[in-house]
């Protein structure tokens, strides 16, 4: 009990809390993300992205993805985890799990989460976190990182839709710091994408907030087969 | 789960909501309008066979054939719509089951294609279930969705960790050669499958889900301008699942290619995942046709014959 009083409190304003999201969603926070593109790499590889343009069109699908599987996943695991339903977190664990094609995309979504995790404990006493990671050590649960993510922010206080935003924006955030280690693109160009490729997140929200976990779907067949292709690439800078 | 329970589950989807309306031809769920289909196959000595079938149109199955030379001992079953293709209000049901140690194809008659609508939908619930060390080879022809169509399958599939299941589906856009505004002229195409062992235990999921209005379509990582595409599974054991995957390269090697192609892992050590993207159904078809046959070599030590002349 002690250490819970330590941990992490719920802010008792908004300022707090906006100050801790920022911490979570900045990309040197050390989940990994550095090392994953998100079929980025390969999307170069095969030229679906050339440019500037491309790349904004890639990380709209990829936003949209995310908002219509990662995203339904961690609606439903911060509405059970603010319920106090750790079994409704960890169905939704499982259920993306389930639904997570590509021997790399499952690396990316179990070390991502383990790792969040593991970092969390570290700064400061997350309780649902400790017990999640305990789960997935002892192979009871996956560890998805968006579940992971779920489960932080409700703690830190914040509603869905902050934590979607931030889900979002770091699905985002990965693609452009690979961009620019991998493609002819400067920083600013990848600030303004990022910077427009953030107006969708309303409606991504509007458009998943009220579907079941039974409801994540997906229609992306070119980038399905980016995921293929990556796998077998020679010369690979990331880990997807 | 009656048959009548399983449709409509599959009536309270939430896409199906703005499509409510009956149709002024035969009502929806009609007599005539609800098609239902069981296969079973068995083992039989040094063959298997087709040892159970109920069959009501607009679906129909006939006898059971013998006649893929590489594997002599395969039933083969096409799926004949009586309908010449899928209908507004139509809802089917198929169920197959494999036995122990018994083998079987199912495959359609052709193209699977579903028809403009201006009212209803067309549903199907399918559940396969196949036992230890059965081999399944469910592959149907490309399904068409026509503008304005609105389709929804669900496919359950229950799969003994030592069975073999080769499944998927092929789709097109639309009809591409008869209009322009064919291409993603449907309103709805909704297609899920689930895959579980017997005792409950789920291991895989997908859900491909298109709804009018999504602009996406034409994006580079969606269809990059390409108009067929392919999701076929392997469920298979995992050493079985090692050997294929590594014989399959990825196909995207010219600067424009016909198809691309890839090979990916399942979760939950279900098997592989072939994706595929072409021009046409049949540059499509060949990706799958080079997946199936390394699943046959490696899966039952058999090969999988030319395609026939007249295909």
């Amino acid at each position: 009990m002690a250490d819970r009083k330590k941990g992490a409190k719920r802010p008792k304003n908004d300022m707090l809390l906006l100050s801790r999201l920022l911490q979570f969603s900045d990309s040197t926070l050390p989940v990994g993300s550095f090392a994953f593109s998100n079929g980025l790499e390969s999307a170069l590889q095969t030229e679906v992205v050339t440019d500037a343009d491309s790349l904004q069109r890639f990380v709209e699908v990829v936003l949209r993805q995310a908002a219509h599987m990662d995203g339904i996943a961690l609606l439903h695991a911060h509405r059970a985890i603010t319920a106090g339903d750790y079994d409704g977190v960890l169905a939704a664990d499982q259920a993306l799990w389930n639904r997570r094609v590509g021997e790399e995309q499952q690396l990316m979504l179990a070390r991502m989460g383990r790792k969040l995790a593991e970092l969390s404990l570290k700064i400061s006493a997350f309780p649902h976190l400790e017990r999640w990671l305990a789960g997935i050590k002892a192979g009871e649960t996956p560890g998805c990182f968006p579940i992971g993510q779920a489960m932080a922010f409700a703690q830190l206080g914040a509603d869905e839709k902050q934590a979607f935003v931030v889900h979002q924006y770091g699905v985002a955030a990965m693609i452009m710091s690979a961009a620019v280690r991998l493609m002819r693109i400067d920083h600013l160009d990848t600030q303004r994408i990022l910077f427009a490729a953030q107006e969708s997140v309303e409606d991504e929200y509007a458009s998943v907030c009220g579907l079941e976990l039974e409801e994540m779907s997906s229609f992306a067949p070119v980038f399905d087969v980016l995921v293929a292709h990556h796998t077998t690439t020679h010369v690979r800078l990331f880990m997807n | 789960m009656a048959l009548h329970e399983r449709l409509r589950r599959l009536d309270d989807y939430r896409e199906l909501s703005g499509f409510k309306t009956e149709p002024a031809q035969m009502r929806a769920a009609g007599p005539g309008k609800i098609g239902e289909l069981r296969l079973g196959f068995t083992r039989r000595g040094d063959r298997s066979v087709l040892s159970d079938l109920y069959r009501v149109a607009p679906l129909l199955v006939q006898q059971a054939l013998y006649w893929d030379e590489a594997m002599p001992e395969l039933p083969i079953c096409a799926i004949i719509s009586v309908g010449g293709g899928i209908l507004q209000g139509d809802r089917y049901t198929i169920d197959i089951s494999v036995g122990e140690g018994a083998c079987a194809q199912v495959t359609s008659q052709g193209a699977n294609r579903i028809h403009q609508m201006d009212a209803n939908y067309a549903s199907q619930h399918q559940e396969v279930v196949v036992g230890a060390d059965a081999y399944l080879e469910y592959l149907p022809d490309v399904t068409i969705p026509y503008r304005d169509s609105r389709f929804i399958n669900d496919t359950d599939l229950i799969v003994d960790e030592s069975a073999t299941v080769i499944y998927g589906e092929m789709m097109m856009t639309g009809r591409k050669h008869h209009h322009a505004s064919e291409r993603f002229g449907l309103d709805l195409l909704s297609m899920s499958v689930n895959v579980r062992r017997p005792d409950g235990r789920k291991l895989f999921t997908e859900k491909v889900l298109i709804e009018k209005g999504n602009n996406t379509g034409d994006f580079a990582a969606v269809m990059r301008g390409f108009d067929a595409f392919a999701n076929i599974m392997c469920l298979t054991p995992p050493e079985t699942a090692e050997r294929i995957k590594a014989r399959m390269d990825t196909n995207w090697l010219d600067e424009n290619p016909r198809a691309i192609s890839g090979v990916s892992a399942l979760p939950n050590g279900a098997g592989l995942m072939l994706r595929a993207v072409g021009i046409e159904s049949y540059d499509v078809r060949r990706e799958v046709r080079r997946f199936w046959k390394v699943v046959r070599e490696e899966a039952r030590g058999r090969t999988l014959p030319e395609e026939f002349l007249w295909r």
